[in-house]
């Protein structure tokens, strides 16, 4: 089929030989986040052609930053950004999970079993083992005890890089996480996880990393005689420049007279300066601005103990405009044509204050009932501050998730075994070519607990049949089924109620990841044909006139 | 599927000189015929439900996966005169049926395959070309006589013939996107008097994320761009009256380089306060309408909004959306029924369109503005696609516009066939005894004709894994029974009643299909010079 006169200006294979080179490309992908899988996962260290470093445990991170040209590959490098954007964990899991799907959906092909078949069976299994995620181990929060939430975060954490202090880390994360919960007008609770600022400030060490109970802007105050701490601040947010007034583009002023020249002077000074007199007089003692202020607009300010900071991110601004009920203006004209300072655009807040913070200064709005907080981690490096970042990063969405979706499942591979079982159970009673792909789908599944246990040193083979004893235990008999919640432990080398020790992820994670990954697996297996098509040579005139 | 005796050496990337410089020596029809072929082969692997998807490598290095054969072809960038033919086949019953441009090249390969065996055997393409238009006569005739009138009441006939577009899409899992089809197409019709449809009137919206169950049809507009924020003017309306404006709100330009000269620094107040004043005027004369949704064409030469206006705007609470494009100016109108105005001084109330909620929604992939609870639902409606990676929501767009399309042949033509390869084969066998009341030559084409027509089946069962010789042949003897509504079933492997099986899709295309194919055939048998005009 693949050598016929198909006169197109590129190269095309086809059949099994396409199929097996997109499992190639994609299983190359999938070795590369393998060994960073799991607790005991590694980090890489990823340079870029101009030599920046990042040093990450992070899927995504990591697949976004190599520079992947192989079109199969490049879905599984969109699957796990997807997963990043709807879940925030896991991102790896699902790339392992998707490349060991379509291993064994190619041998499974080469046993000449036809694609359609297969891609039928992994759908009915994916359906399934969602079916049985929610009917059988998601187990709702409510039944928990009420530090299960802590545990969360120190799941999320445990393969980072702050495992070590994920005690002190997922207390943070926690209560920044209840500081910013909303209730929108549907009734619904939300968790923003916008609204909380993560700052990295070099120094220190990772332990001496703080929550401020308010927002933290990178910025300074405007200049050194304006006061560095304001109580009971009112605060104006402003989104337009303060300097001298400047004529339009095709307005010109001609002087005529020396005289002239004085009072126009004056002129562009006081349109400024009336301005800011209608800031000062409605009452504000901040002024925020995303833009700047001059010299001269400065004065002003000092003089009527005002604190400004101008450069301020327009994202931040509008971020605490919202939690302290105030309005970023972004112009002060009002309704009759004339200029005013509406005082209801003012914010509140119990105190603005400079902080000084290793070598950088910080303007901390502080706030202590509104919904606003900040994390400022410290740490050693600017690598492990980055990698701290994405980590703190990644517990908030999982903590979100899990708030939002109120079902969590056991972590440490005892979902995936548990389902594995079940697959295995269904796949036997089909009569038909399905049952292959189902078992296939199933074992797959087990590359979790496997490069779990690969990742810790430890002998994957031993512990992953054990663990499939516990479960195929817990659904047989029904005296044994707490038995359902067994994963890895994989510091002790055993296997243990994950329920119990605290290992938890939400369910819709779990729930995601497999869909996801399996829609991947999918969409690469339906191919049979590539077509390549060159790019297109520059236009010549000798090219002219031709193919009509 | 034996390659004609007279193929050029198999070449991967030919060069142009293959069909300029040697034409003269070659026979022009075989190097058509070939070339052709070679497009509804590689092709062919798509067909059906069972069918798989191709993966074209742009040279910009895009991909594009798609089982769509009217859209792998048009991206294939094929060269040859004769295969840019069979692409343009594929595009045309795109347009007349929207559905089957698979099937239409592949047919068309099938007859190419069975013209160069009769002319290996010496018969004049005339001749040929003659026997196809009797047998395609006779072939439509019998398809007529198979199908089963439909009316546009029966909606549950309609999502199965829908759903029979879909089941080769790699969206087939999902059941929603079938009667999403027809309730798009059944809103913006009258299903007494219709006789066409205009799917103009159905827009469709992509935006990335979720699942493709979450694609929705709503009965209303949906941006894709946000309400303004740059002011914090109001995102939720409820009693909308909109507005549609097609001037700017800014300070205004002449279309001559001008100066303003200012020589007293009174006047400078003057000249500063005039910008705010005129745009003041105008949002006062929007805001004095009723009107509180303010829906602004793009403009290129002006800013069509600035930060002022805007301001002004979101104080009268009006919520605004900008960047609307002019060619989504009558869909717009059409739906909420509202006048476009390009000028400040005929905004008046009753130019003013209304709705029930105006409401910009989240999702993962940025916010969309939805207008809902529109006065009269039934002239336009908006379909939101959603999906979890850019390929798959292109191609659930690409599907839903396929099975829009099926909907809209029905309306066309109110006519049912059945699917799963049963027309073909009944076609095959009813053309095949015609050939019998024939005589001479034209007797022994009207049958390679025929024969040339279970291409569709064979191909349908060797894509779905099944034995395609045991599988045709038994459909054979199943029609020469009498049973002239079975077809394969891809699902079950095995011949069933398709009808029974709710595999039907509308007779325009199988029509359409055969004769698109057939004339196309006749067309290429007839070239026998190529010549490159410079």
């Amino acid at each position: 089929m693949s050598n016929k006169v198909l006169m197109i200006d590129g190269d095309r294979i086809s059949g099994n030989e396409v199929r097996a080179q997109n499992v190639l490309a994609v299983t190359a992908i999938a070795n590369i986040v393998k060994t960073s899988f799991g607790p005991i996962g590694l980090d890489k260290m990823l340079i870029d052609n101009i030599g920046s470093i990042v040093v990450t445990n992070d899927g995504a991170t990591i697949l976004q930053k190599i520079d992947i040209e192989h079109p199969a590959a490049k879905i599984l490098v969109q699957l796990s950004e997807l997963q990043d954007q709807e879940v925030g964990d896991g991102t790896t899991t699902v790339v392992i999970l998707a490349a060991e799907l379509l291993k064994r959906a190619n041998e499974l092909v080469a046993r000449k079993v036809h694609p359609t078949v297969i891609i039928s069976g992994f759908r009915l299994a994916c359906t399934e083992a969602i079916k049985y995620i929610n009917e059988t181990l998601a187990v709702k929060v409510e039944t928990l005890p009420k530090d299960f939430i802590i545990n969360i975060a120190k799941t999320s954490m445990s393969s980072k890089t702050i495992n070590d202090d994920s005690d002190f880390f997922s207390k943070i994360v926690i209560e920044a996480i209840s500081r910013v919960k909303t209730i929108d007008y549907k009734g619904d609770v939300k968790y923003p996880i916008n609204a909380i600022n993560i700052l990295k400030a070099h120094g220190k060490s990772a332990k001496e990393s703080i929550l401020v109970e308010g927002y933290a802007l990178n910025c300074t105050v405007a200049s050194e005689g304006m006061p560095k701490r304001i109580q009971g601040a009112k605060i104006a947010f402003l989104d337009f420049n303060l300097a001298k007034t400047k004529m339009k583009l095709g307005q010109k002023v001609v002087v005529t007279n020396v005289n002239d020249l004085e009072a126009i002077r004056d002129r562009e000074n006081d349109i400024v300066k009336e301005r800011i007199s209608l800031i000062i007089k409605s009452g504000a003692n901040v002024v925020l601005t995303t833009k700047g202020i001059d010299d001269l607009c400065l004065k002003y300010f000092v003089e009527a103990g005002c604190m400004a900071v101008r450069r301020c991110k327009k994202e931040d601004l509008k971020r605490i405009a919202k939690a302290c009920g105030g309005t970023v203006l972004i112009t002060l004209a009002n309704l009759e044509g004339e200029e005013s300072f509406d005082t209801t655009a003012l914010g509140v807040a119990d105190e603005v204050v400079q902080e000084r913070l290793a070598d950088d200064e910080l303007i901390i709005v502080k706030n202590s009932n509104k919904k606003l907080a900040s994390i400022i981690l410290r740490g050693a490096n600017e690598l492990m501050l980055d990698e701290m970042e994405r980590s703190i990063h990644d517990s908030l969405c999982i903590v979100k998730r899990t708030l939002e979706s109120g079902t969590v499942v056991p972590g440490g591979g005892a979902v995936e075994s548990a389902l594995s079982i079940y697959l295995d159970n269904i796949a036997a009673t089909m009569g038909s070519r399905k049952q292959l792909a189902i078992s296939e789908f199933a074992e797959s599944l087990l590359v979790v607990p496997k490069q779990l246990a690969v990742n810790a040193a430890l002998d994957a083979s031993d512990l992953v049949s054990k663990l499939k004893a516990y479960h195929h235990a817990a659904q047989t008999d029904p005296s044994k089924k707490s038995y359902a919640y067994s994963g890895l432990d994989l510091f002790n080398n055993k296997v243990r109620n994950n329920l119990e020790a605290g290992v938890l992820e939400p369910a819709i994670a779990k729930i995601k990841c497999i869909k996801f990954a399996t829609e991947s697996a999918i969409t690469i297996l339906r191919i049979d044909d590539k077509i390549t098509l060159n790019p297109r040579e520059q236009q010549g005139g000798d090219h002219e006139g031709h193919g009509h | 599927m034996s390659a004609p005796a007279t193929s050029a050496p198999a070449k991967m990337a030919p060069s142009r000189s293959d069909f300029d410089e040697k034409e003269k020596e070659k026979d022009v029809r075989t190097s058509n015929i070939v070339a052709a072929r070679a497009v509804a082969d590689a092709i062919r692997t798509s067909l059906g439900p069972k069918g798989m998807d191709k993966m074209i490598i742009s040279p910009n290095n895009e991909v594009l996966i798609s089982n769509d054969g009217a859209t792998i072809l048009q991206n294939l960038e094929l060269r040859h005169p004769a295969a840019k033919m069979l692409a343009e086949l594929a595009k045309a019953q795109d347009i007349e049926a929207g559905d089957g441009t698979t099937s239409v090249c592949v047919i068309a390969g099938s007859l190419l395959g069975a013209v160069s065996q009769l002319m290996g055997k010496g018969i004049h393409p005339s001749i040929i070309s003659e026997a196809f238009n009797l047998a395609l006569n006779k072939s439509l005739e019998v398809l007529v006589s198979m199908s089963v009138p439909v009316s546009l009441t029966d909606r549950v006939s309609l999502v199965k013939s829908a759903t029979t577009s879909l089941n080769s899409k790699v969206v087939s899992q999902y059941t929603n996107l079938a009667s999403i089809a027809v309730d798009a197409v059944l809103s913006v019709i009258n299903p007494a008097t219709a006789i066409n449809v205009n799917l103009k009137d159905i827009k469709l919206i992509k935006k990335l994320g979720g699942t493709i169950e979450d694609t929705e049809l709503v009965q209303g507009l949906v941006f894709d761009q946000t309400a303004s924020h740059t002011a914090g003017g109001p995102t939720r309306i409820q009693n909308a009256k909109i507005g549609l404006i097609q001037f700017c709100l800014s300070a205004p330009k002449t279309y001559m380089d001008n100066n303003i000269v200012v020589s007293d620094y009174s006047k400078m107040d003057k000249v500063i306060k005039e910008e705010p004043k005129l745009i003041l005027e105008m949002c006062r004369k929007i805001q004095k309408s009723g009107c509180n949704v303010l829906l602004v064409q793009k403009s290129i030469l002006r800013d069509a909004v600035n930060d002022l206006s805007l301001h002004y705007l979101a104080k009268l609470k009006i919520l605004v959306i900008k960047d609307i494009e002019r060619d989504d100016i009558e869909f717009i109108c059409n739906t909420i029924g509202c006048q476009p105005v390009a000028n400040i001084d005929s905004f008046t109330a009753d130019k003013l369109g209304k709705a029930d909620l105006v409401e910009e929604v989240g999702t993962s992939d940025g916010k969309i503005v939805k207008i809902t609870g529109i006065p009269n639902p039934g002239k336009t409606v908006t379909v939101l696609c959603r999906g979890s990676n850019k390929l798959v929501l292109d191609e659930a767009e690409r599907s839903l516009h396929d099975a829009l399309c099926v909907i809209r042949s029905l309306v066309k033509k109110k006519f049912l066939i059945a699917g799963g390869g049963a027309p073909e084969i009944e076609v095959s066998q009813q053309v095949t005894a015609y050939s019998k009341t024939l005589t001479g030559i034209t007797s022994y084409c009207v049958r390679a004709y025929a024969e040339a027509l279970e291409i569709i089946p064979y191909t349908l069962a060797e894509n779905a894994g099944l034995h395609p010789i045991s599988i045709v042949t038994e459909l054979r003897n199943k029609h020469a029974q009498g049973e002239i509504n079975s077809g394969i079933n891809v699902r079950k492997g095995a011949i069933t009643n398709i009808l029974q099986e709710n595999v039907v899709q509308p007779l325009l295309v199988s029509t359409s299909a055969l004769t698109l194919a057939t004339e196309t055939v006749v067309m290429l048998l007839k070239i026998d010079d190529i010549a490159t005009a410079r």
